[in-house]
């Protein structure tokens, strides 16, 4: 518990440095909980994504950071990885090649990473998997466009 | 807009109809990770166990392969008891720390706590060099600095034998030290890429970086001859492993192999003065502590 807190103290004072060396990433604390955290993370640009900002919640379990954060979208995003509906997020570091060297920030950025690089062989939304593993590029990437557009996007007008 | 509606609508279809047909044949990424039955049977045991006379090792064996027995009958003429750990997959890091923590306890040796010292402090630059932000390993390498000093009698926080026990088999502190390990090896590999390369490639197909994001720094994760080269390299400490599984000599003749993991930088004069006083038995898998029988260890610890 003690050592939890404590790291979790550490990785807030880090964010706030942090803050504008990585302007993709916006995180921050529950004011009244550290275990509980949400971040903003813009779409990387050349995907589907581009020009979103999806929203990430963080539960943090006690015995971190030799477990870890537990991260699902808050925002519905159309990709192989991610849950369509409780936005879970299938990730080797957030299962059985989770360190201690990760942090929340990084996590975000392995995130980022992911919505680039699809894994659809291991696919958490199986129609999302299924058009690229059929090589339908353009399918796939005018559904991930539109949930973009329709949740990830300020409406227009 | 009533367009583009439509449209999302037929690529809506044209989802589903691909799912439809294809979902099942496609396994999905399972969202609940159910524990194995290998790991609910290692949870019974402790993470460091009591240490038992050399006998249980064989009875473990009794209706088993030969040539373990007649290994085990040797290995009980040079070693008097075995430790077990438990097989989560850091029983090296475990037997290593448990060997080592032990070995000071007993040995009360304040030069050798001064030399690890040293070499934990060379760890934790070559980690900043690395680029590993301090706070994601600081905490580990603290506690395991606050094990040594506790160890080192003539304070008042000073630890006895049980209590040593005790901290090797409480989670907060036994996982702690087994990562601060990890930290060290990864660092060790990193810096020394170049020579670990080859023997990572021959064994993982990964490349230096992804072998030590998959298998070196994530607990659970089983060590081999390159996490136990790093760590004795690193900490500057050697390690005796002895093999024990079925191989034979072909003339029939049964030997028991060990291997002796020299630091770097040990000249001849100094290996060949003192023995590793760390000893591992290593079955295929796993690994447990050896105690040899004619050791310089002081034996007036509570258990016989």
């Amino acid at each position: 518990m003690q050592t939890s807190r404590a790291r979790l103290f550490k990785e807030y004072k880090e964010v706030q440095r942090e803050k504008v060396a990585d302007p993709d990433i916006q995180l921050v604390c529950d004011d009244t909980n550290i275990f509980k955290w949400t971040a903003l993370i813009k779409g990387p640009s050349e995907t589907p994504y581009e020009g979103g900002v999806f929203q990430l919640a963080f539960a943090v379990p006690e015995p971190y950071p030799l477990q870890p954060p537990q991260v699902r979208f808050l925002t519905k995003i159309f990709h192989p990885n991610v849950h369509f509906k409780t936005g879970e997020i299938c990730l080797d570091i957030l299962k059985n090649a989770w360190s201690p060297a990760w942090t929340l920030q990084s996590v975000c950025r392995a995130i980022i990473a992911l919505m680039a690089h699809p894994e659809p062989d291991s696919p958490l939304n199986c129609d999302s998997g299924n058009l690229l593993r059929s090589g339908d590029v353009r399918g796939f990437n005018s559904m991930a466009r539109m949930y973009t557009r329709l949740a990830a996007m300020p409406k227009k007008g | 807009m009533q367009n583009q509606n439509d449209m999302v609508k037929d690529e809506a279809e044209v989802a589903a109809s691909i799912s439809a047909l294809k979902g099942e044949e496609w396994g999905c990424c399972s969202v609940e990770d159910e524990p194995s039955f290998q790991e609910e049977e290692s949870a019974k045991v402790p993470y460091v166990g009591d240490k038992e006379p050399l006998s249980s090792l064989s009875a473990e064996y009794q209706a088993g392969s030969p040539i373990l027995l007649e290994k085990i009958k040797i290995l009980d003429n040079q070693y008097i008891a075995i430790r077990r750990t438990r097989g989560d997959g850091n029983c090296f890091f475990r037997s290593f720390m448990f060997s080592y923590l032990e070995h000071i306890l007993e040995s009360q040796d304040r030069a050798e706590v001064d030399r690890i010292k040293l070499n934990v402090e060379k760890c934790r630059k070559t980690l900043q060099n690395l680029g590993y932000t301090d706070f994601t390993f600081e905490d580990f390498f603290a506690l395991f600095l606050e094990q040594l000093d506790d160890i080192l009698q003539g304070s008042d926080e000073s630890i006895s034998y049980e209590e040593l026990v005790n901290r090797s088999r409480d989670q907060s502190v036994s996982d702690y030290i087994v990562m601060f390990f990890r930290f060290v090896t990864a660092g060790e590999i990193r810096t020394r890429a170049e020579f670990f390369e080859p023997f990572i490639t021959g064994l993982s197909n990964a490349t230096v970086d992804q072998f030590c994001k998959s298998s070196v720094e994530p607990m659970g994760e089983e060590s081999d001859h390159i996490h136990i080269t790093a760590l004795s390299d690193a900490l500057g400490v050697a390690i005796r492993v002895v093999y024990l599984d079925r191989s034979s000599c072909d003339n029939g003749s049964v030997t028991v192999n060990h291997h002796d993991f020299v630091p770097t930088g040990t000249n001849e004069k100094e290996e060949e003065a003192s023995a590793p006083f760390i000893t591992l038995l290593y079955r295929p898998g796993h690994y447990d502590i050896l105690y040899p029988k004619s050791s310089c260890k002081v034996s007036d610890n509570a258990e016989k």
